[in-house]
């Protein structure tokens, strides 16, 4: 008995999760993305503009420029990986299980077996519908960590998910 | 002892009056602490002793209105199959619970419901989060008989999905001691906890609060803390290490004080197919943890700890309703032999074949993010600032090897073990923590690979289930992709119960 293993046997053909058999989001959704970002830098330029007509004490300039530079990066930095990681995102309906990946520079997988599902939603905000777009939200039991959302669907789409979604977990109740 | 009527909507107890006051009080100060702060630091108010008397009458006024209320609209009763909930004088508010649902009932009582000889009661249901019932002022001859009444209904019940037979009748008869702890027991978990960790926190609360004293008397606290640098910077290494001394003192006062308070006379009992743990000191607590509901086994050692043979052992359970930190936080046993940690494996997880099996470590490029991320970043980012002082170079080349030191014990800890059917995973630095989970209880997994792990062929990998993840850094890319489907299909083909 001393050469006794026990590794994991792997089942063959175990079905294999493709990053390139993932559905890509709707384009449309990089508006919504795009206009984040400059939600974003109205925001920071707004802030810092308002610090520089309140305050009464000026800062030095250089800290003013590295302040303005710092918001320029980031901004830039933003648009870049939002843009170029879009065709990154998708997401994947299989028999079994929904999956959503993400990440340019760090890629991701996320999985949830269908049987693990407590419920499924569809939610839509201002921007989304004007442009007629809609995110599922996937939620399982316990706590947030383990909920996924599929954002920038189409309305009819996100609600095909849904159905079919909903119609397997109540397969499994 | 006249038995209460549990089908007749009740009231909580007359005593519970008091406490539903002290909550209500505190739920309100918790709300407008900021504005409190305000208004006692500001010192243009506190001179206005009429503004000050009028707001603590009206707020006491309001607070007694709604006790009151609170208390008159509060009823519980027992109607057909259902535990009826009617809370609300504004909103008016019904909760219904089929009693067979009804997955644990538990209780608790603080200092002044223990003084007021009332407890506490919490009913929780399967699955439907924000269901949450609760009774906080509960007369004790009325709890017990409805503890009874909920745990004899569900035995009773027709519907035996519950793989829990155990928790019916049959319970209140043997119900198998595994772990008391004495008073000596406590005195040892209480030196072995983590005293860096807690004289930093107090040592944090107290710049706080020094800080926040010198904002309130600026032109004294000036004096002083001039005074005190000056004493500081006169005196030698003797003080320093003296004051390092006290608050490590303090702090293991401090850890003994709350290891007595939480785990007063501890008791984990073993039923058939659940544990019940009572303890506590002002707060009295004892909490029903059904077997399928363990989601994750945790259990730590420390370097204080293996010399007295101990391990901190933590059952993660998935829990509904919005208060999971503070759930998860009860259900711990703090000071467990080996013996024990062998035994409760065993019940939860059946024959141990995971010890056997060879360790797959992560990656020693693990190390390499580590030590960049603790030790370089942090120095970098401080570089800037402090270049210009010989002490902080001094002090960067003791931060960068101690981080290097505290990376490398972090990778060599790093494992996993993993059968068909359950993981262990092994992480810490200077102490040691084990994680394990049956596979089936997964709800959702994470693949991960950054732009530098993916030239190195590296992944990592996170498994969440409902009471929180656990996570596989730095291994290789094909055992993770490996791995991802074989749990991804294993959760897939079960058909047992997870939660």
């Amino acid at each position: 008995m001393e050469n006794f293993t026990n590794s994991v046997i792997l089942p063959v053909n175990l079905p294999e999760i493709d990053s390139r058999d993932f559905n890509p989001l709707n384009r449309k959704y990089l508006i919504i993305l795009a206009i984040r970002i400059v939600v974003l830098f109205l925001i920071s330029a707004g802030g810092l503009a308002a610090f520089l007509i309140l305050s009464d004490e000026k800062p030095p300039l250089w800290i003013i420029l590295s302040v303005v530079a710092f918001i320029f990066l980031l901004i830039a930095t933003s648009a870049l990986l939002t843009f170029l990681g879009f065709p990154k995102k998708g997401y994947l309906v299989r028999e079994k299980d929904v999956s959503f990946q993400r990440g340019l520079i760090t890629h991701r997988v996320t999985s949830v077996p269908l049987n693990r599902i407590q419920h499924v939603e569809v939610s839509q905000g201002v921007l989304a519908k004007i442009l007629g777009l809609s995110t599922v939200n996937i939620y399982t039991a316990g706590g947030n960590s383990s909920d996924l959302s599929i954002p920038g669907l189409p309305v009819d789409e996100a609600k095909r998910v849904k159905a079919f979604l909903s119609g397997k977990i109540s397969d499994y109740e | 002892m006249n038995k209460p009527d549990l089908t007749k909507p009740t009231r909580q107890s007359t005593r519970g009056l008091l406490l539903i006051f002290l909550f209500s009080a505190q739920k309100f100060i918790r709300v407008f602490w900021p504005a409190l702060l305000v208004l006692v630091f500001q010192n243009k108010w506190i001179q206005n002793q009429m503004v000050v008397i009028i707001i603590l009458v009206v707020f006491l006024g309001l607070l007694i209105v709604h006790t009151i209320l609170y208390y008159l609209n509060f009823f519980f009763y027992i109607e057909g199959n259902e535990f009826v909930l009617k809370t609300g004088y504004l909103r008016k508010q019904t909760l219904t619970v089929p009693i067979e649902r009804i997955q644990s009932v538990n209780t608790k009582q603080n200092i002044i419901q223990q003084l007021l000889d009332v407890i506490s009661l919490e009913i929780d249901t399967a699955g439907t989060a924000g269901k949450e019932l609760k009774i906080h002022a509960l007369d004790k001859y009325y709890a017990d008989e409805l503890q009874k009444q909920l745990r004899a209904v569900k035995s009773k019940s027709p519907i035996e999905e519950d793989p829990d037979p155990g928790a019916g009748a049959v319970e209140e008869e043997k119900e198998e001691l595994l772990l008391q702890l004495t008073p000596a027991d406590l005195l040892k978990i209480g030196i072995s906890q983590n005293h860096i960790r807690a004289a930093l926190v107090i040592l944090a609360f107290g710049m706080q609060l020094f800080q926040q004293i010198q904002d309130l008397f600026e032109e004294q606290a000036n004096q002083y803390s001039s005074r005190l640098v000056e004493f500081l910077s006169q005196s030698n290494w003797a003080l320093v290490s003296f004051l390092a001394i006290f608050f490590l003192v303090i702090a293991i006062f401090f850890s003994l004080l709350r290891t007595v308070i939480k785990y007063f006379d501890f008791k984990l009992l073993k039923k058939e197919h659940s544990y019940r743990i009572e303890a506590g000191l002002l707060n009295k607590r004892n909490v029903i943890v059904p077997h399928y509901k363990v989601q994750q086994l945790n259990w730590e050692t420390g370097p204080l700890k293996r010399i007295f043979g101990i391990y901190h052992l933590v059952f993660k359970q998935a829990v509904s309703g919005q208060n999971r930190r503070q759930q998860q936080q009860l259900v711990d046993a703090p000071g467990c032999l080996a013996t024990h940690l062998e035994r409760l494996k065993t019940d939860l997880f059946g024959e141990d074949i995971l010890s056997g099996l060879p360790k797959i470590r992560t990656n020693s490029y693990y190390f390499r993010r580590l030590w960049i991320f603790y030790g370089w970043l942090p120095f970098i980012a401080a570089v800037p600032f402090l270049y210009e002082q010989w002490l902080f170079w001094m002090g960067s080349v003791v931060w960068v090897m101690g981080a290097a030191g505290y990376s490398y014990l972090m990778l060599k800890k790093r494992y996993f073990k993993v059968n068909n059917h359950q993981i262990r995973i092994s992480k810490g630095a200077v102490s040691q923590r084990w994680q394990q989970m049956e596979l089936f209880k997964i709800q959702s997994v994470e693949f991960r690979q950054s732009f530098f792990q993916k030239r190195k062929s590296l992944a990592s990998l996170r498994l969440m289930n409902a009471s929180g993840s656990v996570s596989i850094p730095f291994i290789d890319e094909k055992i993770a992709k490996q791995l991802y489907d074989y749990l991804l299909y294993h959760t897939e083909i079960s058909e047992e119960r997870w939660m």
